[in-house]
């Protein structure tokens, strides 16, 4: 046998020896199993929850009365967003955004109720989801394991007889981080277990997998490393356990305390004032007669070579609702898209801080995968706001085809008017599509998440290159 | 030279004293000066929303004539300010709004907005003073101490020291305590500054002096236990940072998930949808189907139930408020639920010293569960006071003139400091 196996044999050995790698093994373990199957359970009630009220509102909405087609842009609809399939294993920022929006006639409205709204609140990253333990706490088990792999052997002075032996440093160096990342990678196991019991999205699942081992490779090839370059195991502990805190703990925040005050972005607020502002001089779509609609009502009189709007084969009112609906939603969308790429600027940001930290490395990797990062909860507005336009225009154009002028004006005085403005129920059902958020193609997120897969594989290149580097078997030998 | 000054002398000459105090007082600076910096962003923001909604509302409402069209296009702003430690805690100001734009409709559609700020950067959390004390603390302590015994026994001087120290293993004691001392300073000398750059109050500055000092008592304390059990370092770090490991990630979570699973919290989608029906419904249903209700609540306005036209402002208000009290029962029962979640919190807070020194702070600083909910409590007695300036209006029909339109209530922030 290589004796590189045998090295990593022999370290497995140890650590079944000393208690202390055993039971922190053992304990790492029943975090992960636990931590799988709790978020597996909240997160598929979540998702049956969130499809059986969006079925529920899709069918309130079919079933509404004959009415005046005005009323259901009013009366709107709700989209929900349901966490994609590998939220299971990463919820990522879907914790903290809203989950359902009201649509409507004449507004985007902000997403409501986060989970956040009702969950209980305490130490932040106090949270169990698989990723949690996988980005923050498996590292913490490598190091406890591994921070003594060189540095015990110096201490018993037995390293003397392994360079004895007719192998390199360099091999006892592979030996070592071999054994560690066979380690990791049986705590892989329940993530893989996790994403195959999935089902769905299997393919970005397994790359999700992918994406933890190279990130445990890292923490597995700094710890063997830092150890083979340290004097003592106490020094090694005592830097491995300070470049830990300030991986995966200190920098993220740190680096989400910078973001906000180096690139601060507008809140939904002074959005809402700033659309209530662009918006004031295009005219109020429920008033046909508001100036800001002369020049739609002479190019139409002129289209049909009539003289009133009574005389036009269309609800005029109607032709006006679908104008205005279109312009109004024009410079919404200009300002929601203005906002995304605030927030995506800020978060960018953020996500710089990945070259000091593969964690946050990781976890963009890792939410990229998953379709739970900002990406996918602009895509969620995104395709909220395309519903709601197609479902209001609709019944706009229902409005304006299907009922005639005079009753439309006279229908709050004259009740026979007011029931005759009433349009057929078959109409809700021609404007409203049936809303299911998917997750992008796993292409798309893969093309996206690349980068920060290959800044991993660089972290775990220079770590390596730590370990084997002539220096530190230089100080080794 | 007494023993304290001595081993002061030891300390502070000691690389990984010098190491560790600085990172404290580094972090705790940054912490500081962040917090500030986000209270201060936060403070600018309301006063520039406050004149920008007003003057919105000027322009929207200008060409209303009656009470219902200025109601229904006049939005007013409402916040809940940062206390002046907030900068300490910032808490929950990250995830749970403070800030609403309201208006006459039924509130309940407006209250739970959920665009509070950035996901991606709530996702990691904000650097702030409590997470410094709570969490960051007690590892540089561990830092600190873990070593302290085993460290002489290396160096072959434990046992020496044991035997001709005249304090003999209260040596060891005194030591730590001086250095856990030393970091208590480091980490609160730049909060002091900064809470009377804030102009804090005293009790509260107290509550966070004493979070921090029961922070770094309690891990001493759990130090010197295992320390003084434990002969090598290694063994002793691993053994430390198994607890906090338990106390800080392990045991929160957990509660979490527990109080999550033992408290069930209504969904706020049917209470979306169930509210939605009630205020649409109305439009369908005969006019008195609102009324009823309505007067039931407001008896006071009975002589004026009758609706003669197929659209009266008083009855399009009467139906929103209708849409209100029928999801009361289901609002209540989600707040109680959030309440109630918070309470096994802090129940759960008493085996995680982490957990109740961030209570504790975010108490005092007024960015907890409870402070948002009385931000919300806050809302629903504007609303209702905003009703109460419209009924006499709508009802009544009594002339609307300006000078009746500028006396509609402005929101005033309910005083809310630090629950300490």
């Amino acid at each position: 046998m290589n004796p590189v196996f045998h090295i990593a044999l022999d370290e497995w050995r140890y650590w079944r020896r000393s208690r202390l790698g055993a039971a922190a093994t053992l304990v790492t373990l029943v975090l992960l199993v636990a931590s799988s199957v709790v978020t597996y359970q909240t997160v598929t009630a979540e998702r049956q929850a969130r499809d059986q009220l969006q079925d529920a509102a899709q069918s309130i909405f079919l079933d509404q009365p004959a009415r005046h087609p005005h009323r259901m842009v009013h009366y709107g609809h709700y989209a929900f967003r349901t966490p994609p399939p590998l939220a299971l294993a990463d919820p990522g920022v879907d914790q903290f955004t809203g989950a359902a929006v009201f649509l409507e006639g004449h507004r985007q409205n902000s997403a409501t109720f986060s989970p956040a709204y009702s969950g209980p609140q305490g130490i932040r990253f106090a949270n169990l989801s698989p990723a949690t333990v996988y980005q923050v706490l498996v590292p913490l088990l490598l190091v406890v394991v591994g921070f003594s792999a060189f540095s015990r052997e110096r201490e018993l002075r037995t390293d003397q007889m392994l360079l004895a032996a007719p192998v390199g440093p360099g091999q006892i160096w592979l030996g070592k981080t071999l054994a560690l990342v066979g380690l990791a990678l049986v705590l892989l196991l329940p993530l893989l277990l996790l994403v195959l019991l999935i089902g769905e999205d299997r393919l970005a699942g397994l790359v999700l997998v992918a994406g933890y081992a190279v990130y445990l490779l890292v923490w597995a090839s700094i710890t063997v490393s830092v150890s083979a370059r340290s004097r003592a195991s106490s020094s090694s502990l005592v830097v491995l356990l300070a470049l830990w805190l300030a991986v995966c703990i200190v920098v993220p925040r740190g680096a989400s305390t910078a973001a906000q005050a180096l690139l601060p972005i507008p809140s939904k607020v002074e959005t809402d004032l700033a659309v209530a502002d662009a918006v004031r001089n295009l005219g109020d779509g429920h008033n046909a007669g508001d100036p800001a609609f002369a020049r739609l009502r002479a190019n139409l009189l002129a289209e049909y070579g009539v003289d009133r709007v009574e005389d036009l084969p269309v609800n005029f009112r109607g032709v006006v609702a679908e104008a205005s609906e279109a312009d109004l939603t024009k410079v919404m969308d200009d300002f929601a898209e203005r906002y995304a790429g605030q927030e995506l600027a800020q978060a960018q940001l953020l996500r710089w801080a990945s070259v000091l930290s593969p964690m946050l490395a990781l976890r963009a990797f890792s939410t990229t995968m998953a379709g739970t990062d900002l990406a996918h909860r602009h895509q969620f507005l995104r395709e909220a706001e395309a519903i709601r336009y197609e479902f209001v225009q609709g019944l706009n154009r229902a409005h304006a085809s299907e009922l005639t002028y005079s009753d439309d004006m006279q229908r709050s005085r004259d009740a026979a008017s007011e029931k005759r403005t009433r349009v057929s129920p078959t109409n809700w059902a021609t404007a409203l599509k049936e809303f299911h958020l998917q997750v992008n193609p796993a292409s798309e997120r893969w093309q996206r998440a690349f980068p920060y897969l290959l800044l991993l594989a660089v972290f775990a290149a220079l770590a390596a290159g730590l370990g084997l580097s002539r220096r530190t078997a230089k100080g080794w030998a | 030279m007494g023993l304290i000054t001595r081993e002061l002398w030891f300390a502070l000459r000691e690389r990984t004293v010098q190491v560790t105090l600085l990172v404290a007082l580094f972090s705790a600076a940054v912490a500081v000066v962040s917090g500030l910096k986000t209270v201060g962003d936060q403070q600018q923001l309301i006063e520039k929303l406050k004149t920008e909604t007003a003057a919105e509302r000027a322009l929207a409402v200008a060409a209303q004539v009656d009470p219902g069209g200025t109601a229904y296009y006049g939005f007013h702003f409402t916040y809940a300010p940062p206390s002046a430690l907030a900068f300490a805690a910032l808490g929950t100001r990250d995830t749970l709004a403070w800030k609403h734009r309201v208006r006459m409709l039924a509130l309940e559609g407006q209250l739970y907005e959920a665009d509070t700020g950035n996901p991606e950067l709530s996702l990691s959390g904000k650097l702030d003073f409590a997470f410094v004390v709570a969490v960051l603390a007690p590892l540089l302590l561990i830092f600190l101490l873990h070593d302290s015994e085993a460290g002489e026994r290396r160096s072959n001087r434990h046992e020496l020291l044991r035997v001709t120290a005249p304090e003999g293993r209260k040596l060891y004691t005194v030591r730590a305590a001086l250095r856990a001392a030393l970091l208590w300073l480091a980490l609160v000398i730049p909060f002091a500054a900064a809470a009377l750059l804030a102009g804090a109050p005293g009790s509260g500055i107290a509550v966070v002096l004493g979070a921090a000092a029961f922070s770094v008592a309690f891990w001493l304390l759990l130090c010197r236990l295992v320390v003084s059990r434990i002969t090598t370092g290694p063994a002793c770090a691993a053994g430390l940072l198994g607890l906090w490991l338990v106390l800080t990630v392990v045991v929160p979570a957990s509660g979490k998930l527990l109080a999550r699973a033992k408290v069930e919290v209504p969904s706020g989608g049917e209470l979306l949808l169930a509210q939605r029906e009630a205020v649409n419904d109305a439009w369908d249903l005969p006019k008195q189907d609102t009324m009823d209700p309505f007067i039931e609540r407001h008896p006071e306005w009975a002589p004026y139930r009758s609706i003669e036209r197929p659209f009266e402002w008083k009855w399009y208000y009467a139906f929103q408020q209708v849409g209100d009290q029928v999801v009361e029962e289901l609002s209540r029962a989600i707040r109680e639920g959030v309440a109630q979640r918070d309470l096994m919190m802090a129940r759960l807070a008493w085996v995680s010293p982490p957990l109740l020194v961030e209570r504790w702070m975010t108490g005092a600083a007024a960015t907890d569960v409870p402070s948002f909910q009385a931000y919300e409590a806050c809302v629903r007695s504007y609303h209702a006071q905003l009703r109460a300036y419209y009924y006499p209006l709508l009802f009544e029909a009594t002339p609307f003139s300006e000078e009746a339109k500028a006396l509609v209530p402005e929101f005033e922030p309910c005083a809310r400091e630090g629950s300490a």
